[in-house]
Order: structure tokens, then C-alpha cells, then sequence
């Protein structure tokens, strides 16, 4: 699966965003991701794709930079 | 500061038939049971239990998807009855033209986010993982649907949950009635909410040996208060809500007042953990009438504890006779929980509401399925099968918990 996919599937099961919603340069927080939704998107990531996130990790703004960072950390980790 | 009169402006509940709350109190006037047999898929064996649920309830229809995400059931239900009480009472959401820092929350839930935390042990030791979701302790935490209720409706004011098992929402419905009634929150949002369909809360109660049996057939009829034949209570899920406001304020901008809370006493059995003690309850009982300057005599209906259990029934029969006396035989009292169920934390909330809607409408629903009653609790007069139309003044509603906590709630009817 890829990160966007993932994206898209979490924010449409847990907030009933429209797929054609989530692209990159949408801003995270206006697609309802709040502090608390951000902490159980992450562990969606770690959940699935085995990978670990830092405690002290930045929160990316866009779902094209939530897109980067999971691609990056997925390609150092696995 | 004097006392402040405390109006009922608002009434809101997750109806376990699916309508509304009219359609809700017309059903118990008929006599009709909510209770059906429920079976999960729950390993390693799976509940078979008479229960009652709120299939018609549509979360993301009441709550939208975000918010409902974040939380359990049981603030799912405490805070949809918290929308429809609010909206009853014609208050709005969103921005308000009045400062609302000082109005509050008062919630009563006996198990809180139990669903949450059942999910949380299922992964850790059912699926051998390691962690669980990051939502789990704003999910499972007591004071959720308080906070959740809070924050929708913009209040500033005091923010509580209680607990005391099964007088958890009366009981929250007293403290805010105390707060109206002192001047220190002009308006109230109070009730309760319960979700006790975990498994292993269901299980813990049916180690306890105090729940009914039931099947497809059976079920409907399987919590029969005051009966010689009861068998014991039936669990459910729900979620109730009122609206407490000051007396003046509510005339002043025109609300519909469906009655008056005027008395709240409580007491403690100091005795045992579940077997109840009448000397206990008339503590509670004479408490409430005293609070509310109720003479006996102007008590025109009871909606008991009743959960059908053995020992309880009896108990509280031996209280109203040690509380009403002579006067007891002509007192009309019913359990509504032969129909509706026993919603834990949410019952004493639930059945406010019907005490209430009794004043507002005159009218007493049955205790359902007494055709034959326990020797025991032979006394008052029970009222069975069909609703009773007479002329009602006040009203009790009787909560007594587990841990020997008792509450009582006193109303008024308007003058009619």
C-alpha cells in the first residue's frame, strides 16, 4: 500500500473525508486532523508499514509532506 | 443567596425503540417491552443474553464522523440525549447571545469508556500485540461525555462526572439540581450514559447471579419487577439528558417547563456492598421529601428502583411502607425497567424523565409483566399492565445502588 493510500482510507474511515479531498497540497488540519487524530494517524504508519516515528517528530502540515516524511522513514527503516 | 425554584425545560434520550421521546413514553404507557435477546460473536463463548439496545441510534447522522471518532459508546449516547435535551429546552449551539461561563455539566456513568478499554485488552493480550491506540484514555476516561457535552455546547461552568453504580445519574442530577437551586449556575445540563454491552462486564454481572435468562421468544418478558416469578434484571445501553434552569429565567424568555424538581436526598446503607437495607432507603426517601417540602399525602406516584432481583424488590417495597405508612397501599408505584432495562449509570437519568413526563402528562405507566405479585412485595399499589390516567401533584424517582448508596429525586407537577 502506499502512503497516500493510507492517508486516504484513514481520514475517509475515521472522518468521513472524500478521497478527492485528500491530495497533496492539502493542509492536514483542514481535512479535521487535529492533534489527537495526527497521534492515531501516526500509529496507523507504524502500524502498518513497521516502521518507528520519534516521539520528538515534527507533525507535517500536507498530506504531500506527510506523504515525504512516510516515504523517507519507510525506505530507512525497511 | 435564596433558594431558586428549579424548572425541567428540557428532556432528550437515545430511545431504545428507535423514535422520539414521545414515542418512547407512549410505548412504556402501553406496556411495551425494549428488551430482546442479543448474541455476539464475543469468544470464547459468545453472550446470550436478554438485553436492550439502541439499534435505531445513527452516530454519524447525530454526532457527524469526526466527532463521534473520538469517542466511546457510551459518550456517543450521553452526548446525542445531551443535543436533543438541548435543543428541546430551545437553546441553541454554536455562538450564543448569552454568557453561558457559569452554566454546567453533570454527568452520571457507572462504567465510563469500558468499550475502549475491552478493545485495548483484546489487542494486547487476545492478539499478542503490544500497544493500543492513542485515543484509548480520551476514550475510556469517566468524565468523557461530560467534557465532550461541555465543549459542543460552549458551557464554562462546573464540568462532573459521577459514579455510584446504578444512582450514578440520579445523582448528578441532584448535585445539579443543588447548583440551580443555589443560584450558582443559572442553567444545568444533566444525565447519564452507559454502554454495558463489554463482554466482560456482562459476564461480571452474570457471575454475580443477578441477571435474567432469556432467549428469542422469552426475552421481551425476562425482567419482571414485584413479580413472584422475576429472575432477575436486564442490562441496556442509553443515554438521557435534562435540562435544570432557574425557575425565572425559563418563564422569563418563554420556555415549556414539563415540571419541577423541587427535592434530592441520599443516604448510604453503611452495611453491606449488594444487599440492600430498607432503613437505608427511608433515609434517602424522607430526605427527599423533606428537600422539597413534600408532605406525604401530595405523592401521587413512585417510579421505583425495581431491577427484579430477589432481594432488592422487597427491600424497597419495606421502604415505601416504612416511609408512607398506612398511606402505602394507595400509593401508585411501577418499575418502568420491566420495559426499558436497567442502563446502569444512565437508569436513574432515564427514568427522571419518565417520572417527569408522568407530571407533564398525567398518566403512569405499568410495571410490564406483573401478573403475580411477590407476597414480599405486597403493600403499595402496583400499578400493571396498562398505563393509569389519575391526577398526579409529585412524584419520586428511586435509584439504590451497589455499594449501598441510595438517591432520591422529588418533582412537582405544574399547577394543573
Amino acid at each position: 500500500m502506499e502512503s497516500l493510500e493510507l492517508i486516504r482510507e484513514f481520514l475517509k474511515d475515521r472522518l468521513g473525508v472524500a478521497l478527492e479531498r485528500v491530495v497533496a497540497d492539502a493542509q492536514l488540519a483542514s481535512l479535521g486532523v487535529d492533534s489527537l487524530m495526527m497521534l492515531e494517524l501516526m500509529f496507523e504508519f507504524e502500524d502498518r508499514f513497521g516502521i518507528s516515528l520519534s516521539k520528538d517528530l515534527k507533525s507535517p502540515k500536507t498530506v504531500g509532506e506527510m506523504v515525504a516524511l512516510m516515504d523517507q522513514l519507510r525506505s530507512e527503516q525497511n | 443567596m435564596s433558594q431558586r425554584r428549579v424548572a425541567i425545560t428540557g428532556l432528550g434520550l437515545i430511545s431504545p425503540f428507535g423514535g422520539d421521546l414521545q414515542d418512547f413514553f407512549a410505548r412504556l404507557l402501553a406496556g411495551e417491552s425494549a428488551v430482546r435477546f442479543l448474541r455476539t460473536d464475543d469468544i470464547p463463548r459468545p453472550l446470550s443474553i436478554p438485553f436492550v439496545s439502541c439499534p435505531g441510534f445513527d452516530v454519524d447522522a447525530t454526532l457527524g464522523r469526526p466527532l463521534a471518532s473520538t469517542m466511546d459508546r457510551f459518550a456517543q449516547l450521553g452526548t446525542a440525549a445531551a443535543f436533543e435535551a438541548w435543543a428541546d429546552a430551545g437553546l441553541t449551539r454554536g455562538q450564543p447571545a448569552e454568557d453561558r461561563e457559569n452554566w454546567g455539566v453533570a454527568w452520571g456513568t457507572a462504567l465510563g469508556g469500558t468499550l475502549a478499554y475491552e478493545k485495548g485488552y483484546k489487542e494486547l493480550w487476545q492478539k499478542g500485540r503490544e500497544r493500543v491506540s492513542p485515543l484509548s484514555v480520551i476514550l475510556g476516561m469517566n468524565n468523557a461525555a461530560n467534557a465532550h457535552i461541555s465543549i459542543q455546547l460552549g458551557l464554562g461552568g462546573v464540568s462532573m462526572s459521577h459514579t455510584v453504580a446504578c444512582a450514578s445519574s440520579a445523582i448528578a442530577i441532584g448535585e445539579a439540581f443543588r447548583r440551580v437551586r443555589s443560584g450558582e449556575a443559572p442553567v444545568m445540563l444533566t444525565g447519564g450514559s452507559d454502554a454495558p454491552q463489554a463482554y466482560g462486564v456482562a459476564r461480571a454481572w452474570e457471575a454475580l447471579r443477578v441477571m435474567a435468562s432469556g432467549n428469542e421468544t422469552t426475552s421481551p418478558q425476562a425482567c419482571r419487577p414485584f413479580s413472584a416469578d422475576r429472575a432477575g434484571l436486564v442490562l441496556g445501553e442509553g443515554g438521557a439528558a435534562l435540562v435544570l434552569e432557574d425557575w425565572d429565567r425559563a418563564v422569563a424568555r418563554g420556555a415549556r417547563i414539563y415540571a419541577e424538581i423541587v427535592g434530592y436526598g441520599t443516604s448510604c446503607d453503611h452495611s453491606h456492598l449488594v444487599r440492600p437495607e430498607a432503613a437505608g432507603q427511608i433515609r434517602a426517601l424522607n430526605a427527599a421529601l423533606s428537600d422539597g417540602g413534600l408532605p406525604v399525602e401530595e405523592i401521587d406516584y413512585i417510579n421505583a428502583h425495581g431491577t427484579a432481583t430477589a432481594e432488592g424488590d422487597p427491600v424497597e417495597v419495606a421502604a415505601l411502607i416504612g416511609v408512607f405508612g398506612e398511606r402505602a397501599s394507595c400509593l401508585p408505584v411501577s418499575a418502568t425497567k420491566s420495559m426499558h432495562g436497567h442502563q446502569l449509570g444512565a437508569a436513574g437519568a432515564i427514568e427522571a424523565i419518565i417520572t417527569v413526563l408522568a407530571l407533564h402528562q398525567q398518566a403512569i405507566p405499568p410495571t410490564a409483566h406483573l401478573h403475580e405479585i411477590e407476597p414480599a412485595c405486597v403493600g403499595v399499589d402496583h400499578v400493571t399492565s396498562a398505563r393509569r390516567d389519575q391526577p398526579l401533584r409529585a412524584a419520586l424517582s428511586n435509584s439504590f445502588a451497589f455499594g449501598g448508596s441510595n438517591a432520591v429525586l422529588a418533582f412537582r407537577a405544574l399547577a394543573h
